[in-house]
C-alpha cells in the first residue's frame, strides 16, 4: 500500500512549485487531478513548439492526471466545484487574485467543501503590497535576499544560478503544509487555508544570514565558495574545458591526509598551513597551491584518490554524470517512462525508501486533456452524450480537442 | 498569544540529528510538535557554526544553530553508554518520531536500528539521513554540504560561464534531505492512522539534492538525445545572458524577458526609448547573442529608475522584473512588514532578536516558534525527571558519569 492512496488532491498548478507538489504527492499515492486550460496554458506548456513534448512540463507534471476545461465559461465552473466537492487538498500558484477571479479562492470553495486543506503559494505570499505579482523562481532568489549572496566577492554582480531555485525547495514546503494540514483535519475535522510566501522559504533557508542582521547588524555580503571553518574550501579547476572537483577540509587530520594525497609537496610543510587558521588566513595561496595540483588532473581522479584518504571531495557534476555516478545507480535513482508524444525518456526517481512499503510509482505526464472523459464518467458520473456535447462546444478539452491550443512562447 | 494548537501539536519528534536534519525537525516544531532534540554531552557540532550573535564564538551564540533549532526542547544524553541507551529507549517509548543522521551502520552497532527500536515502539516513525546511502559503493564516503551541492548539477549552473561555480547559501544540499525526510515521515504518519504502525525511512542528501533540487536537469538532457546522434551538451552556467541583471538608481534587477511580448513589455517600462525598439531585439535568441551590445544600451534607461519603480512598472506592463535585495532590504520591504514575518524571539544566552517565522499563515492552526531553541541540556530535568522518572540526586549522578 502507498501511503497517500486515499488522498484526492486538485491542482491549479503553473510552472515549478505546484506541479512538483503534485508530483510528489502522485509518487506517494495521491490521486492527483490537474485542471488545466487550452486558453490559459500551464506556462511551462509554451516554452517549447509543441506543449505535449517538453521536459520540464513532463517532469514536473507526472503522477497527475488532466482535466481540461474551460475555466471561463459557467458550466466549466459547475463541472470543477463538482471536482472541489471530491477533493481532500487543493493546491495553487496562479498569481494572486487570480483564484478569486475564477471564482475558486478559499471563501467561495469552503462554501464547497468546508474541510477541504487550501494550498495557495505565491511568490511573495499574500496579504501585503506584493501579493498580486508575478513571481518566478529566480524573481524569488533576487527578491528575498539569496541572490545577493550567491556569489564570488569579485564578481561584478551577483547571477545565481539558471536553475529556477527556491521553486523546489518552495514545492516541498507546500506538501509538507498539505499533509500536516490533513493530519489536523483527521484530528479535528477542520479544514483550512494555508498562505505560503516563496520568498519567506527562500529566507528560511538562510535564516541565518537574516540573524547576522537582526543580532549583529551585518548586511552579508557574497564569500564565494569560502567557509570560515573549513580551508582548502571550494571547486578547483581540473582537466579539461570547465571541469571541477569541490574539495572540502576541516582539520588538521583531514589536512595531513590531503598533503600526503599531493605527495606532501614542500609548500605543505610550511607552518603557515599547519593549522585550521593558519590555513584560513592564508587561503589566497592555499588556494593556488591546490589549484595548481588540481589543474593537471582529472576531475573524477581528484575526487577519487581524496576520497581513499578521507576527504570530503566531489565533481561539479552535470546530467550525463548522474546517469553514470555508481551510487545513483546503485540507488536506481533514475527511472524511465514512456510518454505518448516524448517516447522513452529518463526522469528523477523517488529520492526516498519507506519499509513496507511498494517502490513508489511514477506514471509520465498526461496529454492536456487526457484523462477529462475518464474523470467525467467515473467521478462526475455524466453521460457519454453530455461529455461528447461538452467536448464539441469547447467546454471540455480533450487530446484530440486541444491541438489548436498551445504556442510557443519564443515563436 | 493564541492558544491554538499547531497542525502537529500532539506527537513528540526526537531529533537525534546535526546539520544535515535539523531543518526537517525545525518544520516539525514549528507546526506545533513537541521536538526534543538529543544532543551528546559536548553538544550539536552545529554550535560551532559561524557567525555568531554579538560575533562571540559561543556554543549558545551559533547563529545557524539557533535558527534550525528554535522551537525544540533539547537534552543530552551519550546513548553509547549502556545507561544511556536505556534512556533513549524510554524515550522512544513515549516518541511517535525519530530523526537521525548517523553514519549508514552506526545505530546498528549500539542495538538501536529499527528493528531494534520498533520493538519498543511498533508505532515509531524514524528517518534516517545518510550522505550518500545506507548501501553501494559510495556509503562509507566523506561529505559535506558544498560536496553534496557540487555533485546535485545545481552548481554547475551556478556562476559566471568560465569561473569558479558558486555555492548556493544556506545549507541547500542538507535541507533538500531534511524536506524529503519530512515528507517521507507525514506520509507514514498518515499510513499509521490506518495500518497501526509505523515505517523506517531511507534517505540521503547525495539523492535527494540531486534529484530534489533542480529535477529537469535530467529530462533536459534525456530529451535532447536523438538516437545515433552525438551525445547533447549538457546544462552549464549561463550567468546572466537569460534572467540579465542591470543597475538601476539604488540597486540592481533581474528581468526575466523571455517572449515577445515581455520583451515589449520591457521597452515600455524604460520609456519606449528608440534604440530599443529594432525588430531585431524582440527575439530572446538575438538578444542572447548580443548581450553585451544590449547590456550597454539598456544601462541608461534602467538607471533612471529605482528598483521598485521598475518592479512595480513591470508588473503594470507584463514583464517580470525583480529587484535583487540584500538581508536588509528584505527585512525592511513593506510586504515583510505587512505579513508580519519576522517574530521577536528571546534566548536566554544569546538575547532577543527577530526571527525568519515560518514561511506560511495557517488560519485554524498557527505556525510559530514557540519557544528559542534548546541551551546544551535545558531540559533535561523537565524530560528525564517528570517523564522518565529520574531523581534529581540520579541526574547529578548520571552527569558526574558524563551520560547526560
Amino acid at each position: 500500500m502507498l501511503p497517500l492512496e486515499d488522498v484526492k488532491v486538485l491542482s491549479f498548478g503553473t510552472g515549478g512549485v505546484v506541479p512538483d507538489a503534485g508530483k510528489i504527492l502522485g509518487e506517494l499515492g495521491a490521486d492527483v487531478i490537474k485542471i488545466e486550460s487550452k486558453d490559459n496554458l500551464d506556462f511551462m506548456r509554451t516554452i517549447g513548439p509543441d506543449m505535449n513534448n517538453i521536459a520540464q512540463f513532463n517532469e514536473a507534471n507526472r503522477n497527475k492526471r488532466s482535466f481540461g476545461v474551460n475555466l471561463k465559461t459557467e458550466k466549466g465552473k459547475e463541472l470543477v466545484s463538482r471536482l472541489v466537492k471530491w477533493t481532500d487538498i487543493l493546491l495553487e500558484n496562479f498569481r494572486g487574485g487570480v483564484m478569486k477571479s475564477l471564482g475558486f479562492d478559499y471563501g467561495n470553495v469552503r462554501k464547497l467543501n468546508p474541510q477541504i486543506v487550501y494550498v495557495s503559494s505565491q511568490g511573495f505570499g499574500g496579504g501585503g503590497p506584493f501579493s498580486d505579482f508575478q513571481a518566478y523562481g529566480p524573481m524569488l532568489s533576487a527578491a528575498s535576499g539569496m541572490l545577493s549572496i550567491w556569489a564570488q566577492p569579485d564578481d561584478p554582480y551577483p547571477v545565481g544560478s539558471n536553475s529556477p531555485l527556491p521553486d523546489h525547495m518552495a514545492s516541498k514546503h507546500a506538501i509538507i503544509a498539505a499533509l500536516a494540514a490533513l493530519d489536523y483535519r483527521h484530528r479535528t475535522g477542520k479544514g483550512q487555508y494555508i498562505d505560503m510566501a516563496q520568498t519567506e522559504v527562500a529566507v528560511s533557508l538562510i535564516g541565518e544570514h537574516y540573524l547576522d542582521y537582526t543580532y549583529n547588524n551585518r548586511i552579508a555580503k557574497p564569500t564565494g565558495n569560502r567557509s570560515t571553518y573549513a580551508a582548502p574550501h571550494g571547486c578547483y579547476p581540473c582537466k579539461g574545458a570547465d571541469e571541477w572537483c569541490a574539495i572540502a577540509v576541516f582539520n588538521d587530520v583531514e589536512w595531513r591526509s590531503f598533503s600526503s594525497v599531493m605527495g606532501d609537496p614542500a609548500w605543505t610543510r610550511d607552518p603557515k598551513f599547519a593549522s585550521l587558521q593558519g590555513r584560513l588566513k592564508n587561503v589566497e595561496e592555499l588556494d593556488q597551491h591546490v589549484r595548481q595540483w588540481t589543474s593537471g588532473l582529472d576531475a573524477y581522479v581528484v575526487m577519487e584518490v581524496l576520497q581513499a584518504a578521507g576527504v570530503a571531495a566531489g565533481v561539479v557534476q552535470r546530467a550525463p554524470d548522474t546517469l553514470a555516478d555508481p551510487q545513483l545507480k546503485w540507488l536506481g535513482s533514475t527511472v524511465e517512462l514512456d510518454h505518448p508524444v516524448s517516447g522513452k525518456r529518463l526522469y528523477p526517481g523517488v529520492p526516498f525508501r519507506m519499509s513496507g512499503a511498494p517502490p513508489a510509482q511514477s506514471t509520465a505526464a498526461p496529454l492536456l486533456g487526457q484523462h477529462t472523459e475518464e474523470i467525467c464518467r467515473d467521478l462526475l458520473n455524466m453521460a457519454e452524450d453530455e461529455i461528447q456535447r461538452l467536448v464539441k462546444e469547447d467546454i471540455l478539452h480533450t487530446p484530440a480537442s486541444s491541438k489548436e491550443g498551445g504556442t510557443s512562447i519564443l515563436g | 498569544m493564541t492558544t491554538k494548537e499547531g497542525a502537529l501539536s500532539p506527537y513528540r519528534v526526537l531529533d537525534l540529528a546535526d546539520s544535515k536534519g535539523a531543518y526537517c525537525t525545525k518544520l516539525f516544531a514549528d507546526l506545533g510538535a513537541d521536538v526534543i532534540k538529543v544532543e551528546a554531552p559536548q553538544g550539536d557540532p552545529g554550535r560551532r557554526m559561524p557567525p555568531f550573535a554579538g560575533d562571540v564564538p559561543h556554543h549558545e551564540k551559533s547563529l545557524y544553530f539557533l535558527h534550525r533549532n528554535a522551537g525544540k526542547r533539547g537534552v543530552t544524553l551519550d546513548f553509547e553508554t549502556p545507561d544511556g541507551r536505556d534512556i533513549l529507549i524510554g524515550l522512544v517509548a513515549r516518541a511517535d518520531v525519530l530523526v537521525e543522521n548517523s553514519p549508514p551502520d552506526y545505530m546498528a552497532g549500539l542495538g538501536l536500528d529499527y528493528a531494534a527500536l520498533r520493538q519498543v515502539n511498533p508505532r515509531l516513525i524514524m528517518a534516517s539521513i545518510t550522505d550518500f546511502g545506507r548501501s553501494g559503493p559510495y556509503k562509507d564516503r566523506k561529505s559535506s554540504n558544498l560536496v553534496d551541492f557540487a555533485m546535485s548539477g545545481v552548481m554547475i549552473t551556478s556562476g559566471y560561464p568560465g569561473k569558479e561555480p558558486s555555492l548556493c547559501p544556506g545549507t541547500p544540499a542538507y535541507d533538500a534531505a531534511s524536506l524529503y525526510a519530512n515528507i517521507s515521515i507525514l506520509a507514514a504518519m498518515h499510513m499509521r492512522d490506518a495500518i497501526g504502525e509505523g515505517r523506517f525511512i531511507d534517505v540521503s542528501v547525495h539523492e535527494t539534492s540531486r534529484l530534489g533540487l533542480y529535477p529537469w536537469i535530467i529530462p533536459n538532457y534525456s530529451y535532447a538525445i536523438n538516437p545515433g546522434g552525438p551525445p547533447p551538451s549538457s546544462e552549464s552556467r549561463l550567468g546572466a545572458s537569460v534572467y540579465p541583471v542591470y543597475p538601476c538608481k539604488d540597486g540592481l534587477i533581474r528581468v526575466i524577458a523571455l517572449t515577445p511580448r515581455q520583451w515589449d513589455a520591457l521597452v515600455r517600462v524604460l520609456g519606449s526609448p528608440e534604440v530599443l525598439q529594432m525588430p531585431d531585439w524582440r527575439s530572446f535568441l538575438y538578444r542572447i547573442g548580443n548581450a553585451s551590445d544590449l547590456y550597454a544600451l539598456m544601462l541608461e534607461f534602467t538607471q533612471k529608475y529605482t528598483m521598485i519603480e521598475l518592479f512595480e512598472a513591470g508588473k503594470r506592463e507584463g514583464v517580470p522584473i525583480a529587484p535583487i535585495l540584500n538581508i536588509q532590504d528584505f527585512y525592511n520591504s513593506p510586504h515583510t512588514k505587512a505579513r508580519q514575518f519576522f517574530v521577536e524571539v528571546e534566548h536566554p544566552v544569546a538575547g532577543k532578536a527577530e526571527y525568519p517565522g515560518p514561511p506560511y499563515k495557517w488560519t485554524e492552526s498557527p505556525a510559530r516558534i514557540a519557544r528559542p531553541a534548546p541551551c546544551l541540556g535545558e531540559h533535561n530535568e523537565e524530560v528525564y525527571c517528570q517523564e522518565l522518572g529520574f531523581s534529581r540526586d540520579d541526574l547529578v549522578a548520571l552527569r558526574g558519569a558524563g551520560v547526560i
